[in-house]
């Protein structure tokens, strides 16, 4: 009986490893293996042409910490809580403009509710680099927006709103909104109203019955929608490049000069090591929020 | 919903149209600005997009977008395909422990968790090893290509895992009395079964290729400019110009184009799917 | 991600692509030899490409850089095995053979090497042209918007001061740093080629202050910021001689003012190298012969706007090259420095308080 039952795991799990073991394998050799190999830069030395060498060193730590030739600089601090700065802002902000989008469209006719959904989520279907373009073209020093916000005395004049961290957080909000708002309309899609019309009775104001009925029904699409918007607005490399300029430099740009401008591998490799910690640290610290609130993903691996 | 008050309906609606516009404005911005006058060209006019059709630049771009899109995502269908497969039938019921439960959640997870800056740099550096030390995989289309299967395999393999994740697991026990071979199981149940995820995730595979640009960025070589690629180093460069703004639209009104396609198709499909189920 | 979304997504694919593919054109001939050229953008002429081509029977892939930090970046990563023909600055040739990154020439190859002109033969960067041939050569200035800054002292104080310009958003160069750090140097009186430890310091601090001002719109290379100008995106930068020739020539850049700073800017000789494991050096050897032809060599000029060091050339020259633009005068050449070349500690310390600039 014993034999027979190992038989059968067993032939289960030569199964698994011949059907899922190719692809696997791929991500494996193709992603896993390098980023171990990238993460292993980072405690090389520096050579003379910015190179990664032997003897192994935590140099490049030090740097990351802000020390450099011209004594300490904060400078990596502030770009590191920069990012993280930049991801919360976002991520409110996606929130503060999905919470009404959402039950705007929920609260529509069966009908009409796919093709609202649909048209909130058709500009996410173009290429970031467009999305992130159509900002360049609106916050420029010479567009209409800037010309406005010069005469209001919000911008110095001849200045744009462009580059700049306002200008990041407009493109970073407008990307990701729909990833926002996509998990929200599933959890509120799902809303039981019947405890809604229960708390009717129970609270007076709108606000306390907002915060007491609807929204624990909606948290889990809620924690989904940040994981999804925090997370790569922290990483995110094409918005800040494009619309962010030197003062509004996040750790994406940080890192990415390092290996396509004054090249210095193992610095940029100790700059990874930092932006996957926090990406990590985020995404479980979300995830267990998830967990113990009894959400999932349903058909979750 | 009879449960929102109408007051609230009407904040909700009075919040949410500016929302809408705030989606497409600069959009239309872009739209607006193709016909905007250039140099030599006074006046509203189309002439951006007569540079743009007849630019071999563009047009090799976008031949290149749609051989990486089409070329990765065969193969990360099938690699996908077969990993949804098999975890969601071959893994053992209680969640298999580390070897042959968490460690291939983990491994499918990372490419769609690394930020794509990350996984673009660390491809980067190890393609160069690679053809440093042997001599393959010389950066430009083929390594783009295995790039995009690493990330495109996973979400195919959520789909197929999502579909099958669904189904009656007793329908595999009777087939495989049926058909015996555990082969001719997959291919006469399992593949007509999944089909549909099956093409979803296809088709989510071109997209994810088509819309990515970071990571298509750092793997690619010599004469492998993709088009977000290329619009991405005119608009470095340049900022704006009327032939950049003239192929952003056309990217946009396709976009637009095929989600009211899909729009009236589905809604067709489910009238036709509803009027059986009534009868 | 929801199924919905995928859905979604996934019927929006399969139309564009059918439409897409409708419009797919033919490649290139797999069995034709390919040369492929790295070089600064805008700086060859599409049609002497062509007749390239039409000459070797092969086929030409260019890819553009705009600094030569991003030239060599590309090279360390790989792509010295991918490229037939780079064109780095004259300081930078050192460090790329240095670096391993290039390979000796044979200048068997190349005949048309007696073409040019003979102070550009046998340089100190590169003695025996070795590694390196000529390519052009131009300057570094200040590019700044005509109807916004009025009349300006010809000064890297345009830049460097906060009193000169308060409101206008500028930019300095990025790439390697060496002309930025130069162009702080020879504000604060060291002189554009520094090259001591104390005066690259200084340089930087006084990068670090100005990054720090308002009106600072970051680090944009020579090109970009000359594109940038003429869209005004800003106001002021620091751009190479040609651009702005070029921007005057087709009528694009009617706003744009250029001066070369009194304290002192940059000269510089663009080269022509082979990568050390190009795929097909051969190609790359005739490509160079074929640039350093005489009626090449002015066709070059006169589509990029840049002087050629290509003596037999000189005759064909259009008439806008003769301006002070593009042909500097002797008093200009008084103020112009060729950067000097590093490699070794010194370039590990010149990066690292670069980086520190601009941390």
């Amino acid at each position: 009986m014993r034999t027979a039952a190992q038989g059968e795991a067993r032939s289960r799990a030569w199964r698994l490893w011949i059907t899922s073991g190719p692809g696997l394998f791929w991500i494996v050799l193709f992603l896993l293996i390098p980023s171990g190999v990238m993460l292993g830069i980072a405690f090389f030395t520096n050579s003379d042409f910015g190179s990664p060498v032997l003897p192994l060193s935590l140099d490049s730590f030090s740097q990351v910490a802000g020390y450099g030739i011209l004594g300490w600089s904060g400078a990596n601090f502030t770009v590191l809580l920069r990012s993280l700065l930049q991801a919360g802002v976002a991520t409110s902000v996606t929130i503060l403009l999905a919470y009404p989008l959402v039950f705007f469209i929920v609260t529509r006719p069966a009908g009409l509710r796919p093709v609202l959904l649909l048209f909130a989520i058709v500009p996410s279907w173009t290429n970031q680099v467009v999305r992130t373009y159509a900002w360049m073209e609106l916050l420029n020093p010479f567009a209409p927006v800037s010309h406005v916000a010069q005469v209001l005395g919000i911008i110095p004049p001849h200045l744009g709103l462009m580059p700049g961290n306002f200008a990041v957080l407009v493109g970073l909000s407008y990307n990701y909104l729909p990833y926002m708002v996509v998990p929200l309309y599933a959890a509120a899609e799902k809303l039981d109203w019947t405890l809604v019309e229960a708390g009717r009775d129970l609270y007076a104001s709108g606000a306390r019955l907002f915060f007491s009925t609807v929204f624990p029904q909606t948290l889990p699409g809620l924690l989904s929608g940040i994981i999804l918007v925090g997370i790569p607005a922290f990483g995110d490399y094409v918005v800040p490049q494009l619309l962010g300029g030197d003062k509004a430099m996040m750790l994406g740009s940080l890192i990415a000069d390092q290996f396509t401008f004054s090249p210095d591998w193992p610095y940029g490799a100790a700059l990874t090591l930092i932006m996957l910690v926090f990406t990590c640290v985020g995404l479980i610290v979300f995830r267990r929020l998830t967990q113990r609130l009894g959400g999932g993903e349903g058909a979750m691996l | 919903m009879n449960a929102v008050p109408r007051r609230i309906q009407r904040v909700l609606a009075g919040i949410s149209l500016p929302v809408y516009l705030l989606l497409y404005a600069p959009l239309s911005v872009i739209a607006i600005f193709s016909f905007a006058p250039s140099l030599g060209h006074p006046g509203p006019n189309v002439a951006a997009y007569g540079l743009l059709l007849n630019d071999p630049q563009v047009l090799a771009a976008l031949r290149r977008s749609l051989t990486l899109a089409i070329g990765s995502a065969i193969l990360g269908t099938m690699l996908g395909t077969l990993m949804g497969f098999g975890l969601s039938r071959f893994r053992p019921a209680k969640g298999g422990g580390f070897w042959l439960g968490t460690l291939p959640s983990l491994i499918i997870y990372l490419p769609i968790i690394m930020p794509s800056l990350v996984f673009g740099i660390s491809e980067l550096i190890f393609f160069n090893f690679v053809h440093e030390y042997t001599g393959l995989l010389s950066a430009g289309l083929l390594t783009m290509g295995i790039a995009h299967v690493t990330f495109q395999a996973p979400y195919v393999a959520l789909v197929v895992y999502a579909r099958l994740a669904g189904l009656d697991p007793n329908l595999f026990e009777a087939s495989q009395d049926l058909y015996a071979n555990a082969v001719k199981s997959f291919v006469f149940l399992t593949i007509p079964v999944v089909r549909p995820a099956l093409i979803g995730g296809f088709l989510l595979a071109i997209t994810l290729s088509i819309d990515d640009f970071t990571i298509s960025f750092f793997t690619a070589g010599p004469g492998s400019v993709t088009l977000p690629i290329y619009i991405y180093s005119a608009i470095a460069r340049k900022g704006s110009s009327p032939e950049i703004n003239a192929l952003g639209s056309l990217m946009i009104a396709t976009v637009i184009g095929v989600a009211l396609l899909y729009y009236f198709v589905t809604r067709h499909r489910e009238r036709s799917n509803r009027i059986p189920a009534v009868a | 991600m929801t199924m919905l979304k995928l859905k979604l997504l996934g019927a929006s694919c399969a139309a564009a692509f059918v439409a897409a593919a409708v419009m797919l054109p033919q490649g290139a001939r797999a069995d034709q030899p390919v040369l492929n050229l790295f070089t600064w953008s805008d700086y060859i002429d599409p049609a002497m490409v062509k007749a390239f081509e039409q000459q070797c029977g092969c086929k030409v892939v260019e890819t553009d850089y705009d600094s030569n930090s991003e030239m060599e970046a590309k090279l360390k990563a790989g792509a010295d095995s991918q490229y037939d023909v780079v064109v780095p600055s004259s300081y930078y040739v050192a460090r790329l053979e240095a670096e391993g990154l290039i390979q000796p020439l044979d200048h068997a190859a190349i005949p048309n090497f007696k073409n040019l002109a003979t102070k550009f033969q046998n340089p100190t960067y590169d003695p025996g042209d070795k590694y390196s041939i000529p390519y052009q050569w131009g300057t570094t200035g200040v590019g700044y918007l005509k109807d916004q800054i009025k009349d300006p002292a010809p000064s890297w104080g345009l830049l460097f001061n906060p009193k000169v310009n308060t409101t206008y958003p500028f930019t300095l160069m990025s790439g390697s740093g060496q002309d930025t750090i130069g162009a702080a140097c020879a504000y604060l009186g060291y002189g554009f080629a520094c090259d001591t430890k104390a005066a690259w310091v200084a340089a930087a601090k006084l990068i670090k202050e100005t990054r720090a001002r308002k009106n600072f719109a970051g680090f944009v290379d020579g090109e970009p910021e000359r594109d940038q100008l003429k869209s005004k995106l800003n106001s002021a930068g620091m751009v190479f001689n040609g651009d702005v020739a070029t921007s005057y020539a087709d009528g694009s850049g009617k706003d744009i003012g250029f001066f070369l700073p009194k304290e002192g800017t940059e000269i510089w000789v663009d080269t022509m190298a082979i990568p050390a494991h190009a795929p097909n050096a051969k190609l790359g050897l005739a490509f160079i012969n074929f640039i350093l032809d005489a009626k090449e060599g002015a066709a070059l000029s006169n589509f990029n706007d840049y002087s050629s060091p290509n003596a037999a050339s000189q005759p064909m020259l259009a008439d806008n090259l003769k301006a002070e633009l593009v042909s500097p005068t002797p008093a200009d050449f008084k103020l112009l420095h060729f950067l000097p070349p590093l490699s070794g500690a010194k370039l590990k310390l010149f990066n690292a308080i670069w980086t520190a600039a601009k941390q």
